[in-house]
Formats: structure tokens, sequence, C-alpha cells
């Protein structure tokens, strides 16, 4: 499965389907994650927050390959995206593995991704540097085998999107 | 000398180990705590501008600045004060390594440069959700000692500490922390383990 994870609605022509999923996290309600450990140590694998988030990890970790849409703030994402990833850490365990030498969490029936990582609004080729190298450090946490980032004009996204879902249906 | 406001920038303010790190900072230098919540954003807003310091405190989140953090962070640049404090950071993370700490803390200088707040102090502390409860906590304590210092003094300058541990010895050690953690729930490690994410 792929999937397009955005933190705005999108005019696309790739339509939402059982291959392709386009969710508009802005349409949706997510709580902060409270950082409860829940999801770790009480019901692992599931958050316990009832909120839209319970639709969205479970379809992250599923897919294969990810494009992720958001708006950079202060070099990373903002904070609708970013409210997501929080909330996605049920696909984790609380233990420890080693990732390249480093520690990380063990990742639960997460598939190896490959990602497009298309950000908007950057202020700064200084903030667009370190969007990339925070994508670089999401990708031993979210099990991206491949990433990409790209940057983009917030009024030429979907161009942008579609550009990249064109990808998928050739490789 | 002026005056310190720490803020806690923990989405679990209240039982965080930020709050902890915060109490060690305030038990050697005098200053001001508050913690970060979905309402108070204008009241934080209004109050900084009385500092001559202030140190963001909160845990690494998904290789950045926990969302808890980046509202107020938004929150403060569309209502900046006249008087902008040296803004310093004390970030923990789980990992051993304080370097996974770095691009958060790059973060925030970014945040401090795009809105002309001057950057001061950094703490990066590695192991940070135990270590306070083990018999490392002294180079914990001795680090924010070290930090509190610097940001007190006006002297800024970059810290960091972890548990000083082999990476297998910390595996070893963070799954019985963890083993321990799920069986005050009821939960155990086989159950922990559990490769299962919900369905959507």
């Amino acid at each position: 499965m792929n999937l397009i994870l955005s933190d705005r609605p999108l005019a696309l022509t790739v339509q939402s389907t059982s291959q392709v999923r386009v969710i508009d996290l802005s349409a949706l309600s997510i709580h902060n994650c409270v950082g409860c450990f829940g999801c770790w140590t009480r019901t692992p694998g599931r958050c316990v927050i009832r909120d839209d988030a319970v639709t969205v990890y479970p379809l992250i970790a599923q897919s294969q390959r990810v494009l992720y849409v958001s708006r950079i703030t202060y070099g990373g994402y903002d904070t609708v995206m970013k409210t997501m990833l929080e909330r996605a850490i049920p696909v984790q365990q609380a233990f420890i593995r080693l990732v390249d030498g480093e520690t990380h969490h063990l990742q639960r029936n997460v598939a190896p991704k490959q990602a497009v990582i298309l950000g908007y609004g950057a202020q700064s080729p200084e903030e667009e540097d370190l969007f990339r190298r925070m994508v670089a450090r999401n990708a031993r946490n979210m099990n991206f085998t491949r990433f990409q980032v790209r940057f983009s004009p917030e009024e030429a996204l979907e161009a942008a999107v579609e550009e990249e879902v064109s990808k998928w249906a050739v490789s | 000398m002026g005056r310190i406001l720490i803020l806690n920038g923990s989405p679990r303010a209240p039982k965080s180990n930020s709050k902890r790190y915060a109490q060690l900072f305030l038990d050697c230098r005098r200053g001001d705590y508050l913690e970060i919540t979905r309402s108070n954003h204008q009241q934080l807003c209004a109050q900084v501008g009385a500092y001559s310091d202030l140190v963001l405190a909160f845990p690494l989140y998904a290789d950045g600045l926990p969302v808890t953090l980046l509202h107020f962070l938004k929150a403060l640049e569309a209502h900046l004060p006249a008087h902008k404090p040296t803004v310093s950071v004390l970030i923990n993370c789980g990992f051993l390594e304080y370097g996974q700490n770095d691009i958060a803390v790059e973060m925030v200088a970014l945040f401090c440069r795009q809105n002309g707040f001057p950057f001061g102090s950094v703490l990066k502390i590695g192991s940070g959700e135990a270590i306070l409860d083990t018999p490392f906590r002294f180079l914990a304590a001795g680090a924010v000692k070290k930090f509190a210092k610097s940001v007190a003094a006006g002297r800024y300058a970059s810290f960091h500490t972890a548990m000083p541990l082999p990476k297998s010895l910390f595996l070893k050690a963070s799954a019985a922390y963890w083993t321990e953690y799920g069986k005050k729930n009821g939960i155990s490690e086989a159950e922990m383990r559990t490769m299962q994410i919900e369905s959507s």
C-alpha cells in the first residue's frame, strides 16, 4: 500500500483507493500525544487516545511507500504533521535496538518504506538544510529504507505530488 | 544578574523528567518555573519579556521539538515581547546518545535567529528517561549545575551528559527498565514485545 499524508487539502487527480490512501490530516481530529507510554506499557500497539490518529498510524505501518506533505516550521514539520507523527509511536516498542550503531526503538510490524517528504514554506536555505537533516534522523526511527526530501512552493504542491505519484506507477 | 524563567515544554509536564531536571536547576540557581499548557500561551508570552533568561526544558519527540513546545513557540512568534530574553535549552532523550538531541537544539536556535532572540546555553542529556533513577544521577545533576551556572552568569556554553555505559549494557538496562514499567501496569515483557499494531 502507498500512503499520501498531507497537512493541508490537496486537489489531486489521484483518488484514495485500497492501493493508494490519501489523507488530509487537517480534516481529522487528532489530539497531542500526552507522553503516557500507554501504547508501550499498557495496551501495546494501541494508543489510549481514541481519536482519528488511531485510523492513521496503522496505515503508516502498512505502507511500502509514503509521501508526506508538510509545512516547515523552525526546520521541522509544522504542528499538524508533527502531531500525527508523535501519535504514531504505537508502531514502535519501548525496547531499544541498535541501528547503524545508534540506539533506537524496536519497530513492530512496520513495512520497510520508501519515503518522499515534500516540504513547503521554508524561509531560507538554512531552514531547508535543517529539515533535510531532520528527515535523515526520521529515516532511522521510521523504517525508511530510502528517502528523498523535496521542497515546493505551496501553490505548486499538487503538481509536485502528482509527479511523485506518477513515479510510483512506473517503479 | 538577571531573572531566569524555566518553561517546561513536555507533553506530560507535571510528571515529566523535564520537571525533575528543572528542579535540579532550581536547586542551585534561583528562577521561576512554569509549564506550557494548551491554554496558557498568551499568559506565558506576556511574561517572558520580564526575564533576562528563558530556559526551555523539554524531551526529544520524534527527532524534534514536542508539539506542545512547537505550539508555544509559534504563539511567541506571533506575540513577540518588547524585551527578548536569552533562550537556553535543557533537552533530554531516552536514547543513549546525547547527540540525538542536536537537531532539536538547532530548531530552537533557528527560532531564535528568525525572531531576534539571543541564544544561550545548551544541555543535552542522553539516557534521560532513566538516568535520574540510577547511580549515574550525579552525572546529570552535575551537568545541570554547570548549565545553570552558565545561564545565571551569562557565560553561555554547551554541555552534555549520558550514562557512561557500553551500548550492549545500555540495551540490557533499558530492557529491564521498560519491563519493570510494564509490570507495574500488569503487562508482561512478551505482551510489550508484541509485533501487532491495531488495525485501521
